[in-house]
């Protein structure tokens, strides 16, 4: 070695006393020679050189070493997470729908179709911009076609909608039998627009007419079960203009929905697009009297066609149960002057007894479904009659509230409380066909309710009122369609929340393991969402309400993905407790190694330098 | 029903079928009664039975019913039967279940274990859960998870453990469903309290508001020396036949309770509902179409009295001509019963008695409260079972081990009632045994021993079935059929095993506590049970029905308790931070070793070393090398330099030390 033949001393600190006899023999041989500060061969490179590798090689293997501890994240598309989220949240989605209207028997008319269109056109947008705008509207630019009928003579505007002319001739046949009947006219026009509307739209078209008659004293205005309103009397064109628009705008875009009814924010439909109808009939005391009802009538008769209209919305189950012994946890007090007891609007956040109404939830249910609660409470005898009363003073007509996103209570209280007769206790005795029918009629209402819809048949305006047929299936085309858009948006919405959240989560959890699965998921949802989006651009409602529905589940299985619910993340504490006792002690031997080699190079170098300058 | 008597129930019920059907030809009474059987709407009652036991306790058995009428006639919509229940059964095609829920062990010789109570009531420690679907072979396994999950969450309890393949099996022949579909699982280290109870009481229509079942005061209950809480539904809703019952819902809650009255030592504690429960009824559940209280008196202690008033009789020199309760040598109930049912036995002894009371009159105002007081120190013995059971471990240490089953002979009568079949007497015992994989069980250890000496195994054994466990997959199940000489006193059987090593994950919570065995099922085969009465009309009571169900004879053993070697659990993190120290200190001095310059060192310590060698050293070092038969060298200054070296470092540990001491004492 290279040590061994050098004379030098060693500079390391340990041996740094320096063997004085050599030294001064050497010294002897050449007087000029100090053996401390000089040398006179070269140093050697070949340690210094061994070192520097083994740490070159460390930090060369430190990237590798880094990759085989790296967690399993799979990649997530982040930014168009945020480009969806930007995209939904910051301008709310806008349907394209499209408008008729027909204006008959309007004599010379004194403006042509192509104005009256633009002037309804102006009409909507400020009724929509005073009207806050809300998720699933239509969209501004949406156009109305006009129709001018008068006689047996058509104007049309310049768009591509066509009004089948003299179609409205056989209602005149109608008034003369007297037969009138809004009923009976919504199916005919029905019929009329069906055929009509065949023609490429999918029937979707809003139409209003303008019917005037001179002879008609009041003007009535009645929107039907289907996609269209009628307005018929003496109305000038101005004022029907304006009508037009407001039909357009408050009911068929905006659900004929009022102030002070539930914000559209709760669609009371589960992340896999069910809903559980639970009906519950709460036998408050069954010792004092037990009531029973005969749900698989109702079933059959009263919620199945309820079930069909909401079809293309949400799968609807009904599911039906008797409890006993059921106290409300509210109290009521007594009032002389209505002879009953009375609870009030205070009292109902403690209405619902938590700890005695079991009302299940449902096994079948499973999953994400949304079950909504019906409640029929049966007073005991100690708090019958109970009456609900509103805050002016006044007794609540159906006896019954709704609770948004859990369901509804209605009170119904057995004829015998108020006879005052002595029930024999332990027969069951059955609610009557005429008072189940009524609860289910309240219970409708309540239902519409829940879901933002109004659940009274008259709508009140600034110019009159406007009568709202009701179906037999609770929810018209029109009320589906405004539900089915606001459904679509909500889903986009909530969808692009979830996502965000999820998005949030990831990157502030650096080390936590996401799984393919995941990413296969949130990869899904993303498609589907732009698939909503372009099928609402392109005015397909059904398809893009799926694909909404869709979206939503799929970003809500990524974030409830039970990977994500576990908290078994790698931390990083974790890979530094247990990589440390390893790399503390070698990363510290080679660095150390490498400065002193460098150290003691140098220090040599400088002697021979020194020695070479002497003898120079 | 229990499930190993799926067969004889179904043919007491085709037996009844055919008797109504007779009985509808020749009179027009038996009308009612064959309605009852064709049921058309739901149904509920309830029943408590109260029998005194002999070790001074009382067995309270409540009983719940309820039935729901098949879905294809009437509908899926019930007004009486729970939801969740009709929902369970409907989605995951059950056609019979069990689940029960247990805390302490039935004691098979003091409580009885030959009649239908103790055979359908004593259950194991913990859960325990079986049940048999209707639907295609491959789909029973996914049935079983769903299921597990949906009682799990049903009932609070941590029943879907029993969804992992290594906690369930499915028993060939020991439980009488040939399907396959079966399947058994137990959790034996469940705990169980009021938050099991309540969700059970919530499928009662009155819940614990009225009735039997407000009596059940859960201090009262929980304080017991066993309960056990059962729930037992049967379906045929998915059999095509038109026969169909729909769904029947069995609930019951069993109790051994210690009445907590001042008696005397010797006697019999007299007690009353509100002495045992603390509380009274306050009337029946309004919806339940029957609501009874029975007093059962066992066969042994209605003979006690028989015999006490023969002496009365003999000592008074009086005829009675009535037995009624006025004159009942032996005990007094504080109300009248509404009417006695008497057990028809075979020909010559006394059967059991029942006294009905029924809670119907009983209201608010005023409440209803039996009670029982002795009059006489009386002792009397319950019905044994043909043989007693009990199960145990042998061999110490943490590395194997035999399980050991000893059946011990109670010489109880029933032994020959029907165990004569042939000329030869022989007693059939079926033993069904599941084992958790880390208990590595050898089936060919299998031994027999009767009266203490081993014997061929061949020769006892009739009939077995085993499965051996697979690692992480599935548990050793083991199905035997024992055949012994009636004459048997005693009889064991052992079977050994290894303790197996389990994953540092798959450790439980304080897994020191040591690992559950479940208990085995012992079936005596062609022994059933049942209580026949004389009285017709009990069928209308489910209790009753019961009781008159053909049930075999059956007994649980205990739980057994393995100790497995537990791991440090701080383990991977110990051999980790070892593991990365070797390889810490052997790089270090293998750097150490490259970059050393050795020869410059030595050559310096050398020269240093030779003034201070004394003359000691010199000749040590010298002698040394002779010793070794090597070249003397001058010696080397590694002895001196390590003195030196250890002498520093001994100086720095003090120092480290005395700063480790001065931090301890300082800061804490």
């Amino acid at each position: 070695m290279d040590a061994n033949n050098s004379p030098s001393p060693p500079a390391t600190a340990d041996i740094s006393e320096a063997p004085l006899t050599s030294a001064s023999e050497r010294q002897r041989e050449e007087p000029d020679f100090d053996e401390e500060t000089m040398r006179k061969t070269r140093p050697g490179l070949k340690r210094f050189t061994l070192t520097l590798t083994v740490l070159l090689s460390f930090l060369l293997g430190l990237p590798f070493f880094l990759k085989s501890v790296e967690i399993y994240r799979s990649p997530l598309p982040f930014r168009e997470i945020d480009d969806l989220s930007a995209a939904v949240e910051s301008n709310p989605l806008h349907f394209p729908c499209q408008f008729q209207a027909v204006f008959v028997d309007f004599g010379v008319p004194s403006f042509t179709a192509n104005e009256l269109s633009m002037s309804i056109e102006s009409h909507m947008q400020n009724l929509a911009a005073k009207d806050s705008t809300f998720c699933g509207a239509c969209s501004n630019n949406s156009t109305v076609s006009v129709t001018l009928e008068s006689g047996s003579d058509c104007l049309y505007s310049n768009n591509d909608l066509q009004w089948k002319c003299g179609g409205l001739n056989e209602l005149n046949k109608f008034e003369g039998s007297g037969k009138y009947d809004d009923e009976l006219f919504d199916y005919y026009l029905k019929s009329l627009l069906a055929d009509n509307g065949s023609r490429g739209h999918g029937g979707k078209v809003y139409t209003v007419i303008v019917v005037r008659k001179e002879e008609m004293e009041e003007v009535r205005a009645v929107v039907g079960k289907y996609r269209h309103a009628w307005i018929m009397g003496r109305v000038s064109e101005e004022a029907a203009v304006k009508k037009v628009a407001e039909i357009f705008v408050k009911v068929f875009v905006n659900g004929g929905k009022e102030e002070g009814c539930i914000s559209g924010e709760f669609m009371p439909v589960g992340a896999d697009g069910r809903i559980v109808l639970s009906f519950n009939l709460l036998n408050a005391d069954p010792r004092d009297w037990t009531y029973d009802w005969e749900f698989q009538e109702i079933d059959d008769n009263l919620l199945a066609p309820i079930i069909d209209a909401l079809k293309p919305l949400a799968d609807v189950r009904v599911e039906s149960q008797v409890l006993y012994h059921t106290p409300k946890s509210s109290f009521s007090y007594w009032d002389d002057t209505l002879g009953s007891y009375i609870f009030t609007r205070n009292d109902l956040p403690f209405f619902v007894n938590s700890n005695e109404w079991h009302l299940d939830t449902s096994v079948a249910a499973g999953g994400r479904s949304k079950i909504l609660h019906f409640v029929v409470y049966v007073p005991s005898a100690t708090e019958c009659p109970l009456l609900l009363q509103l805050p002016n003073g006044a007794i609540s007509k159906t006896n019954g509230f709704i609770s948004p996103m859990w369901g509804s209570v209605v009170v119904w209280n057995p004829s015998a409380c108020l006879k005052d007769t002595e029930m024999e206790p332990h027969v069951r005795h059955k609610i009557s066909p005429e008072d189940l029918k009524k609860i289910f009629e309240v219970f409708l209402g309540q239902l519409r309710q829940l879901f933002g819809l109004k659940s009274k048949g008259l709508l009140g305006d600034a110019s009159g009122t406007l009568r709202l047929l009701t179906s037999e299936a609770g929810f018209t085309e029109w009320e589906l369609d405004v539900l089915s858009r606001q459904h679509t948006c909500f889903n986009l919405l909530q969808c692009a929340t979830t996502l965000g959240s999820l998005s949030r989560l990831v990157q502030s959890l650096p080390r936590m393991i996401i799984k393919d699965e995941i990413g296969k998921q949130v990869k899904y949802s993303l498609e589907s969402a732009k698939l909503a989006l372009s099928n609402v651009s392109g005015g397909v409602y059904d398809a893009s309400a799926v694909s909404s529905r869709q979206a939503r589940s799929f970003a809500e299985d990524a974030f409830y993905h039970p990977s994500m619910m576990s908290v078994s993340y790698y931390s990083f504490e974790h890979c530094f407790a247990v990589y440390s006792p390893f790399f503390l002690p070698v990363s510290l031997h080679v660095l150390l190694a490498a400065l002193r080699e460098r150290k003691r190079y140098k220090q040599e170098s400088r002697k021979y330098n020194a020695w070479k300058a002497k003898t120079m | 029903m229990h499930p190993f008597s799926k067969g004889s129930d179904q043919m007491s019920r085709f037996k009844s079928a055919f008797l109504c059907f007779f009985l509808l030809f020749s009179a027009s009474e038996s009308l009612s009664s064959c309605q009852d059987i064709v049921r058309v709407s739901e149904e509920f009652t309830e029943a408590l039975l109260l029998r005194p036991l002999p070790d001074r306790k009382v067995l309270a058995h409540f009983h719940f019913q309820s039935t729901a009428p098949p879905s294809r006639t009437y509908g899926r919509h019930h007004h009486l039967f729970p939801k969740s229940i009709y929902q369970l059964v409907h989605k995951f095609k059950v056609r019979e279940m069990e689940l029960s829920f247990t805390q302490g062990s039935w004691n098979y010789e003091r409580w009885g274990g030959y009649d239908p109570i103790s055979n359908s009531n004593a259950k194991p420690p913990g859960v325990e859960l079986w049940a048999d679907f209707d639907v295609p072979q491959h789909q029973v396994e996914d049935s079983w998870k769903n299921l597990t999950h949906a009682l799990s969450g049903l009932f609070c309890a941590s029943i879907n453990f029993l969804e992992q393949s290594t906690s369930y099996s499915a028993p060939q022949w020991s439980f009488q469903s040939f399907s396959g579909k079966l399947r058994y699982g137990t959790l034996p280290r469940e705990a169980v309290c009021t938050e099991n109870l309540t969700p059970w009481l919530k499928l009662l229509p009155c819940r614990d508001k009225a009735g039997l079942s407000s009596l059940m005061d859960r201090p009262s209950i929980y304080r017991s020396y066993y309960h056990s809480q059962r729930l037992h539904l049967r379906s045929d809703e998915f059999d095509t036949s038109k026969t169909s019952t729909g769904i029947v819902l069995e609930q019951t809650l069993t109790v051994v309770l210690q009445p907590n009255t001042f008696s005397g030592k010797i006697s019999q504690p007299s007690w009353s509902l509100s002495s045992l429960f603390g509380r009274k009824v306050g009337g029946k559940c309004s919806l339940s179409n029957s609501s009874n209280v029975y007093v059962q008196f066992e066969q042994s202690l209605v003979s006690k009295v028989k015999e006490l008033r023969e002496k009365m009789e003999s000592s008074k020199n009086e005829i009675l001509i009535h037995e009624g309760l006025e004159n009942n040598p032996l005990f007094e109930l504080s109300l009248p019963p509404k009417r006695i049912i008497k057990e028809v036995e075979n020909l010559k002894k006394d059967g059991s008695i029942l006294y009905e009371f029924s809670v119907e009159d009983y209201d608010e105002s005023e409440l209803f409260d039996l009670g029982l007081s002795w009059k006489v120190p009386v002792f009397w013995s319950c019905q044994q079972a043909p043989l007693h059971i009990s199960r145990f471990l042998l061999g110490s240490g943490n590395e194997r081990g035999a399980i050991a089953i000893s059946m011990k002979s109670t010489e109880s009568n029933n032994v020959e009632k029907a165990g004569h079949d042939d000329k030869e007497c022989w007693l059939r015992v079926g033993i069904f045994q599941v084992v958790p994989w880390y208990v590595k069980v050898y089936y060919h250890t299998l031994e027999v021993f009767l009266d203490g000496e081993s014997q061929h195994t061949v020769d006892n054994v009739e009939k077995i079935h085993v499965s051996p466990s697979e690692d992480k997959v599935s548990p050793g199940v083991m199905e035997i059929i024992l055949r012994l000489p009636c004459s048997v006193s005693t009889a064991a059987l052992t079977l050994e095993f290894d303790k197996g090593f389990l994953h540092i994950d798959e450790y439980p919570p304080d897994a020191n506590q040591g690992f559950d065995i479940p208990s085995a099922v012992v079936r005596f085969n062609n022994f059933l049970t049942n209580i026949s009465f004389d009285d017709n009309s009990v069928k209308r009571v489910p209790i009753l029905s019961k009781l008159e169900e053909n049930i075999p004879v059956l007994s649980y053993t205990e739980v057994l308790l393995v100790p497995l070697t537990t791991p440090d659990f701080s383990m991977p993190y110990n051999v980790i931070t070892i593991t990365c120290t070797v390889f810490a200190l052997y790089f270090g001095s293998l750097l150490n070793a490259l970059r050393r310059r050795v020869g410059e060192e030595e050559r310096l310590l050398r020269d240093k070393a030779a003034k201070k060698m004394g003359p000691l050293m010199l000749m040590l070092s010298k002698l040394s090398a002779k010793l070794r038969r090597k070249q003397w060298e001058p010696p080397k200054p590694s002895s001196s330099q390590k003195s030196v070296i250890n002498y520093k470092l001994i100086l720095k540990v003090l120092l480290v030390a005395g700063i480790a001491f001065a931090w301890q004492y300082y800061f804490q």
